[in-house]
């Protein structure tokens, strides 16, 4: 810097000066030029023209209020009304009108006698440090006895206003609540997302399923409403009103009764149950168990509430049918067999001998039945779930093709289902190793590929989707909730020979009605005929946080699986069940499937002769 | 540059008090003060006694007057080795903001880097004059050409980044920072001229290029009345608050129109229509002339001030405060069409509080640190 010292005998410097400090004059004199102009301004607005904005301000009693919309209802396949508003009371306090906040306080948790003194307590505390002016709305409603009590003693009270709100509520309760979801209040990251002028006047937002997808659906158009008030603000007349624009209805392919059948086959149990019209996608029964109720979230759910659900070791917050990623076991071994005959790798017909093991590398995979299951062909494969049969057909096959033989149900790919933040399982290639563990594939783990295990991960409604697909022939299906009447424009997976189709089914027939099936003792009477697939998914690792003996036990049992449709020639239902930690999938799912099945055919023979 | 303080050779230092030892100018830090204070009754009473807004205002105002201080110690000569520094700084988080900057209200402004989120523009809006002031800080007067072409050019490119945002209000501010430059500086009254005309004559063609919402604030501008529950509500209510508050107001805490939700924006913005409802035609004029002495007394330091670089810093950030202050309250009567601007120094909010009291140091800084040599 001192190379820039500037001395005031060198001459230039000092001409320098001297012009910078006129420019300063002039600046200065810009400055006090254009302040003035603004004090002419503010005499011309402050008192030339006072009494015009005077008469203005007092005047000034032209007030917009928006008026929220009624957020659209929400009905099942059948006009059950799932989701509806009630109306509820809320109370609301303008601090500048209030003379006697303490006595209103007394007042207040002497009539609300369900929620905590010390919360109203916490209310008011804010509240008095918060704008005079602006009306607060106490969070707690009133119920209509409670709002009778109020209105007798308001006169006394100025500045606390009663007003009648609707309310969402869910009739059923927790039945069907993954699907249906719920709408709570809307929070600050919500806030970052929507459009604001949508959403004035309204304070809460679709959170999860349904309620959160067809969120702008549902939700509708704010009114406006020109309000003339005297100046003290109190409302003397309405001038104009721009009416709101309530949402629309809605209609879900759920069944609410067999939901309800449903769900309380896997009472006290953890697990999910997907059923879905294999002719159209639509989803029937959209069962996470435990649930939860939604009705506890609509005002906002209080802490403890929220964490005794969140720390619930049955996790009943999570939506299993679409996030629980379960080994898929047996259950996809039709689809292994389909894409083995499909390519030529066997024929249905060639048998394979199954000493009750196989041995690679040195090395024992063994077969579920210990003595084995004799010679096999693929008939008897599927029918008797014969584990030996597809470790040997596997290792003919390799990953890749039992990969891309299974790509086409949907395996390792969102369903497309209309609920957000679904679950995309894993099946695995040799691409998806080295792209996701970085590793080469071993052909060891293409043997527990073949029955569903190792890398394999599926979620309930996957296994659904597949299944229907199954069902199908092939005729590709999105699973969906929305009652919709255009027709779906559905794709077909093609394959080289019809009569594969019927190969796969057919083992899948046995199971339930052949000499050998894995689950021919719970189809025996039936008046219809199935087809399925029991499956049993190991669970090697423990990663819930509990640490009671017991439940460690419980845990490390194998999940039971089943996948099903029926009628077999004409399917009108495919089911997908998984029940967690109770061992076989011949045991637990497959009766509860074939419960589930006869429920709904039984009805829908019943309605038909209606 | 070496700095003896304890020879009391030096004309303002033949007493040293304390706030010579803090290097603070008693003249301006007196005037802030008063502001300061005035901003703390009128947010008050604006958010209608809301003592958490006002709590919140008084931590910014303590955590801004923090700033002032630590940047009242740092000697001028310290800024001119870092201003191209700084300036390159300015220009990448610019740059930044275009490229990953979060979307507020339709506009890319704000920059998210850890815990902070903050606007690169407000920085630049102390970087760009004093860049512009260091290109003069050894140019004769009037400078050559060539160093105007690459003074205009700095202040172009800047404020193209900023318009891109967009943000035109913001930009030409900062524009105007970088203008009042080479005005100090000596730009030649020719060239004044002659861009005051062509600006005029290219306002056609600004308006061809303008966004729809800048075209919607300019006709509101022109005709309020047009639009009066739309766009042209604001000025309205604005106006009426500050035409209902006569000659010597509604009284502290009286403000109709921010308390029955009139008026919006009533404590950021507009803050200025409440102080004007509230205190009335003597009010407005008080704050004037005390806005005008710390104006003059900017000034004054810029012409006390000992070589160039500190010449034209003081001056142009002197002012851009005056402009700000001009603009809103310009905006806020219905002189000038409504860009989003804050009153210095009163209206609630963060950033530019923050940025003024910045400024507020480097001045108070080149008033104090003075080389020994007197001029």
């Amino acid at each position: 810097m001192t190379e820039h010292l500037e001395f005031n005998s060198d001459s230039e410097t000092f001409q320098k000066k001297r012009q910078f400090r006129f420019r300063l004059y002039i600046a200065l004199l810009f400055v006090l030029l254009l302040f003035s102009f603004l004090v002419s301004r503010m005499v011309q607005l402050q008192w030339i023209e006072y009494d015009r904005y005077q008469g203005l301000a007092e005047g000034n009693r032209i007030s917009i209020e928006t008026l929220s919309p009624t957020r659209g209802k929400i009905y099942d396949r059948n006009h059950h009304l799932l989701a509806d508003n009630q109306p509820v009371y809320t109370l609301q306090f303008i601090r500048e009108k209030m003379d006697n906040i303490g006595s209103m306080q007394k007042t207040v948790i002497k009539i609300l006698n369900d929620v905590s003194p010390e919360k109203i307590h916490n209310f008011f505390t804010e509240f008095k440090l918060k704008n005079r002016s602006k009306s607060y709305t106490l969070p707690f409603s009133l119920s209509e006895e409670q709002a009778a009590q109020f209105s007798v003693v308001s006169h006394k009270y100025p500045g606390a206003t009663l007003t009648a709100r609707l309310k969402r509520t869910y009739p059923y309760g927790s039945t069907g609540v993954h699907a249906l979801g719920y709408v709570g209040r809307i929070n600050a990251k919500d806030l970052s997302k929507l459009d604001e002028k949508a959403y004035r006047g309204t304070d809460i937002i679709g959170k999860s399923g349904i309620e959160r997808f067809y969120e702008s659906t549902l939700h509708g158009t704010p009114g406006i409403q020109q309000i003339e008030t005297n100046a003290r603000g109190r409302v003397l007349r309405n001038l104009e009103t721009l009416p709101a624009k309530a949402g629309q209805d809605i209609q879900l392919t759920l069944d609410i009764e067999l939901q309800e059948f449903a769900e309380s086959l896997l009472e006290n149990k953890r697990g999910g149950i997907v059923a879905i019209d294999p002719r159209n996608g639509e989803i029937l029964a959209f069962v996470s168990m435990p649930t939860f109720d939604p009705n506890l979230f609509v005002d906002g759910i209080d802490q403890s509430s929220y964490n005794r659900l969140l720390n619930n070791p049955d996790r009943p917050l999570i939506n299993r049918v679409i996030n629980g990623q379960y080994p898929p076991g047996s259950t996809i071994k039709p689809f292994v067999a389909l894409g083995a005959i499909e390519n030529d790798f066997i024929t249905p017909t060639k048998k394979i001998y199954d000493p009750g093991y196989l041995l690679y590398k040195k090395h024992r995979y063994r077969d579920w039945k210990r003595s084995g299951h004799g010679w096999m062909d693929m008939n008897d494969a599927i029918e008797q779930s014969c584990d030996t049969y597809f470790y040997k057909l596997s290792l003919d096959m390799g990953i890749d093709a039992i990969h891309d033989a299974m790509a086409p149900f949907g395996f390792g790919q969102k369903t497309g289902v209309d609920i957000h933040g679904e679950s995309s399982g894993i099946l695995p290639s040799q691409a998806w190793k080295m792209a996701n563990k970085g590793k080469p594939w071993y052909r060891g783990e293409t043997i527990i590929a073949s029955i569903g295990q190792g890398y394999n991960l599926a979620t309930p409604l996957q296994l659904a989707k597949a299944t229907a697909i199954l069902a199908n022939r092939g005729q590709i299906i999105t699973p969906h909730l929305l009652r919709s009447s255009h027709p779906e424009n559905l794709q077909q997976i093609e394959i080289k020979n019809i009569k594969n189709w019927e190969k796969v089914i057919l083992g899948m027939k046995n199971v339930m009605h052949g000499s050998r099936g894995t689950a021919r003792r719970y189809a025996a009477k039936l008046p219809f005929k199935m087809a399925g697939k029991t499956g049993t998914a190991q669970v090697y690792s423990l990663n819930s946080g509990s640490y009671d003996a017991d439940s460690i036990r419980e845990k490390l049992r194998d999940h039971s699986l089943f996948i099903g449709f029926a009628p077999v020639d004409n399917p009108k239902i495919a089911v997908a069940i998984i029940v967690e930690n109770v061992g076989s999938g011949s045991e637990t799912a497959a009766p509860l499937a074939v419960r589930l099945i006869s429920k709904y055919l039984e009805t829908q023979l019943q309605n038909t002769e209606k | 540059m070496k700095i003896n303080i304890s020879q009391p050779q030096h004309v303002y230092r033949t007493n040293k008090g304390l706030l010579q030892i803090l290097h603070i100018d008693g003249w301006l830090l007196l005037g802030i003060l008063i502001l300061l204070a005035t901003s703390v009754a009128i947010v008050y009473s604006a958010s209608g006694g809301d003592e958490a807004v006002t709590i919140r205002q008084l931590i910014r105002i303590a955590f801004a007057f923090a700033l002032m201080l630590v940047f009242a110690q740092i000697p001028p000569h310290i800024i001119y080795m870092f201003t191209p520094w700084l300036f390159l700084i300015g220009i990448l988080m610019l740059l930044g903001v275009l490229l990953f900057g979060e979307v507020g209200k339709g506009a890319q402004r704000w920059l998210d880097i850890g815990p902070v989120k903050f606007q690169p523009s407000e920085l630049m809006k102390l970087v760009l004059p004093i860049t512009v002031a260091w290109l003069f800080a050894h140019s004769r007067f009037p400078p050559s050409m060539r160093r105007l072409i690459v003074g205009a050019s700095l202040i172009g490119f800047t404020a193209s980044l900023i318009v891109v945002q967009p943000d035109l209000g913001t930009s030409l501010l900062i524009a105007m920072s970088g203008l009042f430059v080479l005005f100090f500086a000596g730009l030649p009254w020719k060239i004044i001229l002659a861009s005051i005309t062509a600006t005029v004559l290219s306002a056609p063609v600004a308006w061809h290029f303008m966004h729809g919402y800048q075209k919607q604030r300019v006709m509101t501008f022109l005709n309020p009345e047009s639009d009066p529950l739309g766009s042209g509500y604001h000025i309205i209510q604005s106006k009426i608050a500050i035409g209902s508050g006569g000659l010597d107001g509604k009284g502290f805490m009286g403000s109709t129109q921010a308390h029955l939700d009139f008026l919006p924006e009533s404590t950021t913005d507009f803050i200025f229509s409440v102080f004007s409802e509230e205190f009335g035609l003597m009010g407005v004029l008080l704050l004037l002339t005390l806005y005008s002495l710390v104006i003059a007394r900017g000034l004054y330091i810029a012409s006390q001030a000992q070589d160039n670089f500190t010449r034209l810093m003081a001056a142009s950030l002197t002012m851009t405060l005056f402009v700000y202050i001009f603009v809103n309250i310009g905006m806020v009567s219905g002189l000038l069409p409504v860009v989003g601007l804050p009153l210095p120094l009163i209206s609630y909010g963060g950033s530019s509080l923050v940025t003024l009291m910045i400024s507020f140091g480097i001045l108070m800084s080149i008033h104090t640190h003075k080389k020994l040599l007197t001029d």
